[in-house]
């Protein structure tokens, strides 16, 4: 039988206990340590997953007092919390704790979804913890960054209401942007890459909020190049970028307010500064800038770039990445 | 938490009950605990309903009791809907079963039966076995009777709100849905908003993190409504207001947020209070608007403008759900749902979907963002599938040819369905643990657990697979 853990918070009785030793698989040889291990899942949501998590006993000594817990992404639906299992567990021997979790409907897009199993015991490898976890990437990345545009950042002086870069209704002059020579479909040069500011008209989406989007890359270099602005203060994450081999690599990257804050700050590179900007009534703020700026992180040598999840962070807005030779 | 009151479920809600239920309370507390905050045993073989599909019925035909504004309307729509047919319609007065027929057979659907003339006509129809859901709209007064009797009669049955007001009631519909192997839903549209189903499934791919509050309610100013001599029959809307102090129709926002927070699929109400503002709204109105001679004078109105409900659930959820029909106010249901990264919040204006979001790590600056995109990546399959037709067939923004092409399309496919009678006595509760609670100071109240020990459960509900309409003939 399996309780919920809401069953056991009310009750303050047990939770999900299942008899260990009714469990048990064929014995095998130890080899020192405890193991979890979470299967692979189905995520054709939405749909109710039965998740077995598998403990095996690879300590010399018998484990006691164990129970388990299961968790996926932040948000998702797993009932009951925490399993207990009855009885001990022999040395090699293993136990299986279930766990049922809602899948919700795939996103458009790719992700990474990360599932942990932990197991708390007593005995075995008297390590007291043992963790396992299965990290599936669901879906395909998005073709380019043009698919994962979410943001108006450029309006024209004559109608600037579909502007809202800021959250606050203000957006990039189109005009004043041309000023200092970014235009759309222009290219922009920036810390040794050639990239395209966005063609698209002002008033269209033409950047990103990052929130962790997996976009689709191709080719290898020194550096992967950003080009955009913060909104806020602390526009600033880590960016994961995905090689054809499998492997991955990390970097963080920041951009400075786009008007407020010290155009150095992060490690950025100012590109542009445009003269004021659109106010949801018309131009305004006339002799202040507003920054347009360049960060990268590196690239593993000699391997090639698939896909890049920009960071979570909605603050970091991006209009054009490209890599770097 | 807070130590609660224990209640019997048999209080009831009537004219008398406000004062009724305090002296029960004073009188009885200490046994009353029990019986508040445990279920009735289920008899010998009755089982649960929950996860129980629906029977699969090619064709299914429908009864109707009520032919008012609200049931009339839906008739129509009823009939349209691929596979249902409309077999009989019923209500006290017949000229509304024969003008309604009438009216069916001019749009070329078949004539159905008529039933009428008395207080008890609707059982002669329920006597038929050519009848395999009933769908019942009269006066609130009515939903439990009508509601019992058809499944007592062996019919799946769809109420509109309530499906009853007292606690008892309540229990009987879940006995009697489970022991007679029939359905019972409440009609609760509003489950099938767009809006609250793209929230849903928002809330299930943890958008907004860990879900930890939801607001809903019917805040609806119908004073013109409930003084119009001829809009609700007899007036029987208005003279709910004169008899209790309760939040009657909190059901509207209520039954999204619960849907978003999985309660009865893993998490579940457990405690409720409410408070109540003075009620001033109807008797100002009636001042102002009504002639000397209206029906209406005479009449003392009790329940408060605005009652709220505080509801905890047993994961340390909060829930509010608000009730205000008698003040001068633009409609909301609020629909707001909050988490650990973020939230949700409807009827907040702006944009297509009159809705605005917030949440991490896509949103930044502590502005809100406009929810159309979002909406868009989320929207049910329901609303992708049916929503144009929706918006050319059923009222309230389509809701309602939702909520009935998704019932036929369950009863034609055999489907569990997307909520149940737990579900609907859940989200209807609060109509009569309000009055507990308003009676105790606004203390809280235990709210049952109707599912008899399987709310905590992952089960499938309204964020429901993509499934097809049968084609017809």
């Amino acid at each position: 039988m399996s309780l919920s853990r809401r069953s056991f918070t009310l009750a303050g009785a047990a939770a999900a206990v299942l008899p260990a030793q009714s469990l048990l698989a064929a014995p095998a040889r130890a080899d020192g340590t405890v193991t979890v291990s979470v299967p692979e899942i189905d995520l054709a949501g939405p749909r109710v997953a039965t998740v077995p998590i598998t403990v095996r006993n690879g300590g010399a000594r018998q484990l006691r007092d164990l129970s388990v817990t299961f968790t996926g992404p932040v948000g998702w639906v797993v009932e009951p919390e925490l399993v207990r299992l009855k009885g001990s567990l022999a040395a090699g021997a293993t136990a299986t704790a279930s766990f049922e979790l809602l899948v919700p409907e795939p996103r458009p897009g790719l992700r990474l979804i990360t599932f942990t199993a932990t197991a708390s015991y007593a005995g075995g490898d008297g390590a007291g913890q043992a963790t396992g976890s299965r990290t599936v990437r669901l879906g395909d990345p998005l073709p380019d960054l043009a698919a994962a545009y979410n943001n108006v950042g450029v309006t024209d002086e004559s109608n600037p209401a579909p502007g809202n870069y800021d959250g606050d209704g203000n957006s990039f002059s189109a005009q004043k942007l041309a000023d200092v020579g970014i235009v759309p479909g222009g290219p922009v040069l920036a810390l040794g890459a050639r990239l395209i500011w966005p063609d698209v008209a002002p008033g269209s989406r033409n950047n990103v909020a990052c929130g962790s989007q997996a976009i689709a890359l191709s080719g290898s270099g020194s550096r992967l190049v950003f080009l955009g602005s913060g909104v806020g203060n602390s526009a600033v994450g880590t960016a994961e970028v995905f090689y054809t081999d499998g492997s991955s690599s990390r970097g963080t990257f920041g951009f400075p307010n786009w008007s407020f804050q010290n155009v150095t700050d992060f490690g950025a590179t100012q590109i542009a500064a445009a003269n004021g900007r659109n106010l949801p009534g018309g131009y305004g703020n006339e002799g202040i800038a507003y920054s347009v700026f360049a960060h990268s992180v590196p690239l593993t040598a000699g391997k090639t770039a698939e896909v890049v999840v920009l960071p979570g962070n909605g603050g970091i807005h991006v209009f054009a990445l490209a890599i770097a030779p | 938490m807070p130590e609660t009151p224990g209640v019997s479920r048999r209080a009831v809600l009537g004219g008398t009950l406000a004062t009724g239920a305090v002296a029960a309370l004073g009188a009885s507390a200490g046994t009353a605990r029990a019986a508040g905050t445990s279920a009735p045993g289920r008899a010998p073989g009755q089982q649960t309903m929950v996860n129980v599909p629906f029977d699969v019925y090619p064709t299914v035909r429908i009864g109707v009791i009520g032919l008012g504004n609200r049931g009339s309307g839906m008739t129509d729509s009823w009939a349209a809907v691929p596979g249902a047919v409309v077999r009989a319609v019923c209500d006290i007065r017949p000229d509304r079963a024969k003008n309604k027929a009438d009216a069916l057979e001019r749009a070329g659907r078949p004539r159905p039966l008529e039933f009428g003339g008395s207080r008890e006509s609707y059982q002669e129809m329920l006597r038929r076995d050519d009848i395999d859901l009933v769908y019942i709209a009269s006066p609130w007064e009515f939903h439990f009777e009508h509601g019992h009797t058809a499944l007592l009669s062996g019919k799946h049955v769809l109420v509109e709100l309530p499906i009853a007001t007292e606690l008892s009631q309540l229990w009987d519909l879940v006995d009697a849905s489970e022991r007679n192997r029939r359905h019972l839903m409440l009609s609760e549209n509003c489950s099938y908003g767009r809006n609250e189903l793209a929230m849903l499934k928002m809330a299930h791919d943890g958008v907004f993190g860990e879900i930890t509050n939801g607001h809903g309610g019917y805040l609806h100013d119908l004073r013109a409504l409930l003084f119009d001599v001829n809009y609700y029959t007899d007036s029987w809307r208005r003279l709910w207001h004169t008899r209790s102090t309760a939040s009657f129709y909190p059901m509207h926002g209520l039954a999204p947020i619960a849907a978003a927070m999985d309660i009865n699929r893993g998490d579940r109400m457990v405690t409720l209070s409410a408070t109540a503002s003075a009620p001033k709204g109807l008797a100002d109105y009636r001042a102002r608007f009504m002639p000397d001679d209206h029906p209406s004078w005479g009449e003392t109105y009790i329940n408060g403008d605005r009652i709220t409900c505080m509801i905890e659930t047993a994961d340390g959820r909060l829930i509010r759900a608000e009730h205000d029909v008698s003040s001068a106010r633009p409609y909301s249901r609020i629909n707001s749902l909050a988490g650990s990264r973020g939230l949700f919040e409807d009827y907040a204006g702006g944009g297509a979907t009159g809705a605005r979001v917030y949440v991490e790590p896509l949103h930044s600056g502590d502005a809100f963002q406009d929810f159309t995109q979002l909406r868009d990546e989320y929207d049910h399959w329901l609303w992708k599938k049916i929503g144009d037709d929706a918006e050319h067939n059923g009222g309230h923004g389509g809701m309602d040819w939702v909520l009935q092409w998704r019932i036929i399309q369950l009863m034609r496919t055999g489907q569990v369905p997307d909520f149940d009678v737990y579900d609907s006595a859940a989200w209807c509760s609060p109509v009569p643990l309000s009055v507990m609670s308003l009676a105790d100071k606004g203390r809280p109240v235990q709210m049952p657990d109707f599912t008899r020990g399987r709310w905590s459960g992952v089960r499938l509900g309204l964020d429901s697979r993509e499934s097809e309409m049968p084609p017809v003939g």
